[in-house]
């Protein structure tokens, strides 16, 4: 008995100094008791999957067919889909924000901006555009803190310049929506921007879906217009 | 006629029910303490391949959540962004484009690098239910329930790590009872949201506007009822409001 309970404290008190607390932050990966019930061999979202040849399991729709809750591709004609659920694959205006290779001016025809638009646009503007473009569309986002630019030549020697070019860090300025230049920009190119970027600003076409992309160029045209 | 049994023996059987009821408590104090999501689960902090710090994207420059996990709202499925937002700030030019830590975004995004593979970045995933359970983003931030209630402040750790124990229990607690976790739709990633941020006149206000009754009715009828302004008396009108009424049947969530 009296060794029994030796051994049996020599346990406890092992066991307590050896378990981690509730909560103590720890990087092996969790604990699972049935393994193959908690991870089941199915497609998951963004999950590799061996089952393909490339190891991923995010497929490409084949080509041909739509994705379910995904519209048909538009014609010429135009239209608006019937589903949010968009990205541009059509070559009309509504998705591409031009009319051959001109920037179009104006709303594809069947959009309707109303209130419930602006209203979508603002929100969407707050997301994905404030960090640069700023609340106002001013270009002063809190990005803005971190401006900086990048050294010019001149007549330093390449040495100098390296040395000044590797300490640059950095952003340069983004644009000021509210700028005249801007103002003068169709809805189309607006559309176009967001859509595949412009100078140092990224493509948003993987983030923003086409409707909501035309409610945020809504939204900028209002901002715009209360600047005056 | 000698002892059979020596005398030892006329204690054996409790001595060895205590033991075993020793050994007993230990293993349910341990199962008790460990065999659970609160103990398994939460602190895990895996390293990621890429140091992200979310404390200083959604924390220090303030970006929404749904800068990055863009269809939160519309999928079930809150996705990690692309490499092409990651590389839309951090591209060549921009911000710390040149630092080792982004090495692997240059090697998936930058086909003029000389170590290009063009592979997807391998995140690891924290926040992880069993396949058997189903849950839907869109469902909960569509009706007012915050990244903060299951995520926690995410926007104040350097490292993400599993801050809340995501239980059957701790979904069902929550399913029973709903109203201290909802809260306006337009402070769903503001996660250092507080009812006292809320103006309380203009709350009723926009109440009696989408009800069609008067607003001080409303408000009485609240003081009558003795609820207090806070976050269970806003989340009990955005539950009636929207009829929110989350199910409590299994196959709410496994199917």
């Amino acid at each position: 008995m009296r060794w029994f309970f030796l051994v049996f404290a020599f346990l406890v008190i092992t066991m307590i100094i050896g378990l981690r607390g509730r909560g103590e932050k720890f990087s092996k990966p969790p604990f699972e008791l049935f393994p193959d019930m908690d991870r089941q061999y199915k497609v998951k979202f963004q999950k590799p999957s061996h089952f393909f040849e490339n190891g991923m399991g995010s497929r490409k729709p084949v080509e041909g067919t739509i994705p379910m809750g995904f519209h048909p591709p538009l014609t010429k004609e135009g239209g608006v889909p019937t589903s949010d659920l968009d990205f541009s694959y059509g070559d009309d205006y509504y998705n591409t924000g031009l009319f051959g290779d001109l920037y179009g001016k104006g709303f594809p025809k069947d959009l309707e901006v109303n209130e419930e638009l602006l209203k979508r646009g603002e929100q969407r503007y707050q997301i994905n555009c404030v960090p640069c473009h700023g609340e106002s569309g001013n270009g002063k986002g809190i990005v803005s803190k971190y401006w900086g630019f990048p050294p010019v030549q001149g007549d330093k020697s390449d040495e100098e310049f390296r040395k000044e070019w590797d300490a640059f860090n950095g952003i340069p300025p983004s644009a000021n929506l509210l700028d005249p230049r801007v103002m003068a920009f169709p809805e189309g190119q607006i559309f176009w921007t967001i859509t595949h970027g412009k100078g140092l600003m990224g493509s948003y076409r993987g983030t923003v879906n086409v409707k909501d992309r035309w409610a945020i160029v809504a939204y900028v045209k209002a901002l715009q217009a209360a600047s005056k | 006629m000698g002892n059979t049994f020596p005398k030892w023996t006329n204690w054996i059987a409790i001595k060895v029910l205590i033991c075993l009821g020793a050994l007993g408590t230990a293993v349910i104090a341990l199962a008790w303490y460990s065999w659970t999501p609160k103990y398994t689960r939460v602190g895990y902090m895996p390293q990621q391949p890429i140091p992200f710090d979310h404390s200083l994207h959604a924390g220090q420059l303030g970006m929404d959540c749904r800068y990055c996990h863009s269809f939160v709202e519309s999928s079930s499925h809150s996705n990690l962004p692309n490499a092409e937002l990651c590389w839309n700030c951090h591209g060549p030019g921009k911000v710390k484009s040149d630092s080792p830590r982004l090495e692997l975004l240059r090697q998936a995004m930058d086909p003029n690098y000389e170590n290009y593979t063009g592979e997807p970045i391998q995140w690891v995933q924290i926040h992880e239910t069993p396949d058997y359970a189903y849950f839907n983003h869109s469902a909960h931030v569509n009706r007012g329930v915050s990244c903060v209630e299951c995520h926690g402040r995410v926007d104040q750790m350097p490292v993400v790590y599993h801050a809340k124990p995501l239980s059957m229990s701790f979904c069902l607690d929550c399913h029973r009872n709903p109203d201290k976790s909802l809260r306006p739709l337009d402070e769903i990633t503001n996660l250092d949201w507080e009812a006292e941020d809320e103006d309380r006149d203009e709350f009723y206000s926009q109440l009696a506007l989408v009800k069609g009754v008067d607003k001080d009715a409303l408000v009485s009828a609240d003081e009558e009822e003795g609820l207090e302004w806070g976050k269970e008396l806003i989340g009990k009108h955005i539950r009636e409001g929207w009829a929110v009424n989350p199910p409590q049947d299994c196959a709410a969530c496994h199917r």
